[in-house]
């Protein structure tokens, strides 16, 4: 069957070229950067909170050239690294693009551009480089930070006669406060989506700190990771835990973390949930429905002995240069503009995203923005931005199991240790 | 074995196949001009010019892509190496699965809009009404169509309600592994029933009314006439819906499952399309994506010229 | 009564019912269109406060859409037209008249269409590129005539099938050449086929997203739906606009459908008379 439709193709094949030697010459209808236009792709031009800060960046860029044509593209995001590598395999795409840190860009950095040479200057000013580097090399310039706070919702700690200032700082002092948050106020300890299997990868980086040691955390990070050890094991039978105690919400394996999981704490039908920085499920988010003065974040319950709770957090999105572009340093220079101060400061006050220049004043935001900036000199890379993709969807799919009592913590934990080998 | 060998009865009498001729203009039409001997192809050139540059080529060099290399290997012949990685990637097997599902759950989504376009060319009472409702899920995007799904399917949603005032229990849909992939093909046949409901209305249209209304006047069954004079006269129209069928199931499905799934629970809900988008946009591995895709396709061909010779010997035996 | 008769009055009660189930939907993301933000997530369900347009009127500014909607109902039109022209002519070809090769013909094309989008976006892209039709008119209407044509000649050769070969001798008998036949008697008599693939074929264009997204990457280049998809972020925060930019959306096939859809069953009804 197949022989003949490619028979059928070798007859039609030759008519074929006819045609096209016909058409406009060989010339690339790609975006170059000769002709005084650079293309961006991204997903978030397009969103109402974004627009002051691509119009911030715009106008930083027009500044230093006033001559070069910028046109962003917004990209449906499901779609956005199908599109991507469509692009970089038949060579025609933007000359701008945006990541997300981490597995994302490293999967990439053949189609960019190194701009270490033309970022040194950023360099301080910014955190969370090590998401958008890979063997030595920086690809693109952060814009925000993306981290894994436990949120709380004080109202409810007041209700239920606890301290809002005072969260636990133990596991066991937790689950007697979760105890008796559901017995006064009926909510649930945690509002947990886990549909698309990343409710584990929250909670892993959430908690990890308070379960793992300084040293075990550092070595994780590093890539050495003794996925049998009792302390990670630990984690994962605190999911299962959590679970089996009924810590959590109904359904969490049908729940979806955007934007259910979030929805039920906004709704006040849960006490604490692990949520983003940056983007959504976030304090500017959670503000708008309980106030922002019930939105509180607190650091990992300390599980074990030794543990040092931090924050994690990584790079969130940057932007990269593709490897094209016709005038790198004209490229380089947009990326520049996407991450000055003036435009993060608008990111940060319209989008609610924690912007990853250090140096913008975030304490009028209310109590929580200032603890999550309080953390960050402490903070360190989360625990399942080390992962590969492929570690991270069997992970999902094994959380789902634990959560359903279909497989062990031990089975799990092998599976995951031979995944990640 | 295509139909166009086949001849195809124009139904009399339920049950007694005519046979009947094509117009030659071939050989054997030995009086006819040159032009008109040519204009067979003629009538055909732009749809295959078309076919053959824009989707046969492509696919040539689509399924050559398959044998080359991802990552570090990018660009290099790799012989069968992706297809080894697949049949050992317990995620493409389940996928693998879940086709064989829809393909037992294939009459069921024909069954539906034939039915329905039968009462309404029978003239229910509101068929009218019917007849333009029933498109509407058809014109909303999968997307959104997923969206209110996962709302009325919530574990504490309507739908769980509804069964909890008869006094069953609360079902998982879209969190239980063994019912989720029940759910989303449920979603997916509501949503685009509307579709094969037009091309069954269409081919009512080739139907012979006198037939209808000669079994009335026998005095013959509602299942007797469907049996007998709908399903014989309708079969190009069946096969034709089956075979598109199909396909909706195996490529369309992306944006329900993307919304309502995930792939999961427990990568339950994993279809090859899914997989595809997967390893072509999240994990970085093109290749791999293109060796799925070929599979895919090799068995849509199977079994969709199977499904097409099936029906065309029930048809005839009929 | 007839028992025909009975069976149509008891098969009516599961079709009212299925007929509120489908108009449901949009009922529900009419209402959704008309929460804020806030209202949404704290209850879907429940009625909006009010008929607020707001994000009818967002999504119709925050995406370019009065271009973008010019934009698709230029290239749809252009598709439609062409796919119906080549489908019926190969239809016809294919389903009544013998010639040397059809079979391998009619295989070609049944084998495209099961063709998965994913194997050939890569070449498809590039060949595109390389002809230089990448971002303009001609190549996304080309696009879409080869991505639905196999589907549009199959169901037309099925449908053409159907026509008693009778009819088609008598007109050759009365003198007509054989674009004579296609023109007088074929394309008249596909009347209900054309018009359902037609529709059928105009939504898949109009709701397509991701070949337009891959062939017209320039912004103002644009069709509808993808104007409409790129309301939702990564993390689709806003869903009320984005349903007000989906109804937008579905409006124009609705109304087309609504139109064409009596001229379709026309023909279907006529027989069955005395009800």
């Amino acid at each position: 069957m197949k022989r003949r439709a490619l028979w059928s193709t070798a007859l039609i094949a030759p008519l074929a070229l006819y045609g096209c030697g016909s058409a406009a010459g060989p010339e690339s209808s790609g975006g170059g950067g000769e002709g005084g236009t650079l293309v961006v792709w991204d997903w978030k031009s397009g969103d109402e909170t974004a627009k002051s800060y691509i119009e911030a960046a715009k106008a930083d860029f027009a500044a230093k050239h006033p001559d070069v044509e910028v046109e962003f593209v917004a990209q449906p995001f499901d779609q956005y690294y199908n599109l991507l590598g469509t692009a970089i395999q038949s060579g025609e795409g933007p000359d701008v693009m945006l990541f997300n840190g981490g597995g994302q860009l490293r999967d990439r950095t053949d189609a960019l551009l190194p701009l270490e040479e033309f970022l040194a200057e950023d360099m301080e000013r910014l955190a969370g480089w090590e998401a958008f580097s890979a063997d030595g090399h920086v690809y693109a310039a952060p814009v925000t930070l993306q981290g894994h706070p436990i949120y709380y919702n004080k109202a409810l700690y007041a209700e239920a006669g606890l301290d809002p200032e005072a969260p636990a700082a133990t596991w066991e002092a937790f689950l007697a406060d979760c105890e008796q948050l559901t017995e006064v106020t009926g909510a649930d300890c945690f509002a947990l989506g886990n549909k698309e299997g990343i409710g584990i990868q929250f909670f892993l980086s959430g908690l990890g700190s308070g379960v793992l040691t300084p040293a075990e955390y550092d070595a994780w990070i590093a890539g050495d990771r003794d996925w049998v050890s009792p302390n990670v094991k630990r984690i994962f039978e605190l999911w299962a835990e959590t679970e089996q105690a009924g810590l959590n919400n109904d359904g969490v394996n049908s729940t979806a973390m955007f934007n259910d999981e979030f929805a039920i704490f906004d709704a006040g039908d849960a006490a604490h949930v692990i949520g983003l920085m940056s983007d959504v499920g976030h304090w500017k988010d959670f503000s708008e429905f309980l106030g922002a003065e019930n939105v509180g974040v607190m650091p990992a319950p300390v599980v074990t002995a030794g543990a040092e709770p931090s924050l994690p957090y990584d790079g969130g999105i940057g932007y990269g240069v593709a490897e094209w572009t016709e005038d790198p340093a004209l490229a380089a220079d947009l990326v520049r503009s996407l991450s000055s101060a003036t435009a993060l400061e608008a990111f940060y006050a319209d989008a609610g995203a924690i912007a990853a220049d250090t140096t913008i004043d975030a304490s009028s935001s209310g109590p929580a923005t200032a603890e999550i900036v309080d953390m960050l000199p402490t903070g360190k890379p989360a625990l399942h931005v080390a992962l590969s993709a492929e570690t991270l969807e069997l992970m999902g799919r094994l959380s789902q199991q634990l959560l359903s009592g279909s497989v062990t913590v031990d089975d799990a934990l092998a599976q995951l240790a031979e995944s990640d080998a | 074995m295509p139909p166009l060998a086949t001849p195809v009865r124009t139904p009399v009498r339920p049950g007694t196949p005519t046979p009947r001729r094509r117009v030659r203009s071939g050989r054997g039409a030995a009086g006819r001009s040159r032009a008109e001997r040519l204009a067979p192809y003629v009538l055909v050139a732009p749809a295959a010019l078309i076919i053959g540059v824009f989707r046969l080529y492509p696919l040539a060099l689509g399924v050559n892509f398959s044998f080359t290399g991802d990552g570090d290997r990018n660009g290099q012949a790799v012989g069968l190496d992706n297809y080894a990685a697949l049949f050992e990637d317990p995620l493409f097997l389940a996928s693998m699965r879940n086709v064989g599902l829809l393909v037992l759950l294939l009459p069921v989504a024909v069954l539906i809009p034939g039915l329905l376009a039968t009462f309404i060319y029978l003239r229910v009472p509101g068929h009218r009404v019917y007849r333009s409702v029933y498109f509407f899920p058809a014109v909303l995007s999968p997307v959104i169509i997923g969206a209110i799904f996962n709302l009325l399917l919530a574990f504490d949603g309507p739908a769980n309600a509804l069964l909890g005032t008869v006094g069953l229990g609360p079902v998982d849909w879209l969190g239980d592994p063994d019912i989720a992939m029940f759910a989303v093909v449920g979603v997916h046949i509501w949503a685009t029933f509307g579709m094969a409901l037009v091309v069954f209305l269409a081919g009512f249209a080739t139907l012979d009314a006198s037939l209808i209304d000669a079994a009335r006047v026998d005095g013959a069954s509602l299942p007797r006439v469907v049996r007998h004079v709908i399903v014989p006269g309708l079969s190009r129209t069946i096969q034709f819906v089956v075979v598109t069928t199909m396909i909706g199931m195996l490529t369309s499905m992306f944006g329900l499952l993307y919304v309502m799934t995930g792939g999961g629970p427990e990568g339950s809900t994993y279809l090859p399309e899914y997989y595809i988008w997967f390893q072509q946009g999240q994990m970085g591995r093109p290749a791999l994506a293109s060796a799925a895709s070929t599979v895919l396709f090799g068995v849509m061909l199977v079994v969709g010229l199977g499904q097409i010779a099936v029906l065309r010997r029930a048809g005839r035996e009929d | 009564m007839s028992p025909l008769r009975a069976g149509r009055w008891l098969a009516a009660i599961p079709m009212a019912a299925l007929a509120i189930a489908t108009v449901y939907p949009m009922v529900f993301t009419a209402n959704v269109a008309m929460k804020t933000r806030h209202e949404y997530v704290l209850d879907r369900f429940a009625p909006a406060e009010g008929l607020r347009w707001d994000a009818f009127a967002t999504a119709w500014a925050s995406a370019d859409m009065g271009r973008y909607l010019a934009n698709s109902i230029l290239v749809v039109t252009g598709s439609v037209a062409l796919l119906l022209l080549f489908g019926s002519m190969a239809g016809f070809a294919l389903s009544q008249l013998r010639f040397r090769g059809s079979r391998l013909l009619f295989l070609a094309v049944l084998s495209a269409l099961f063709i998965p989008f994913q194997v050939i976006m890569v070449p498809l892209a590039r060949t595109m590129g390389q002809a230089g039709l990448i971002d303009t008119y001609p190549g996304l209407i080309l696009a879409y005539t080869a991505q639905f044509l196999p589907f549009t000649v199959f169901l037309m050769t099925s449908y053409y099938s159907g026509i008693p070969p009778e009819i088609i001798d008598a007109a050759r008998i009365d003198g007509n050449s054989v674009y004579g036949v296609y023109g007088r008697i074929m394309l008249p008599l596909g009347r209900p086929a054309l018009l359902s693939v037609g529709i059928l074929n105009a939504l898949f264009c109009w709701n397509d997203v991701l070949i337009a997204l891959l062939l017209m990457p320039s912004a103002e280049h644009r069709t509808l739906m993808v104007g409409v998809t790129s309301l939702r972020g990564q993390y689709s925060a806003d869903i009320p606009t984005f349903a007000g930019g989906v109804l937008i959306a579905a409006v124009p096939v609705l109304v087309l459908y609504l139109c064409f859809q009596r001229q379709i069953t026309a023909g279907v009804t006529a027989g069955a008379t005395k009800g």
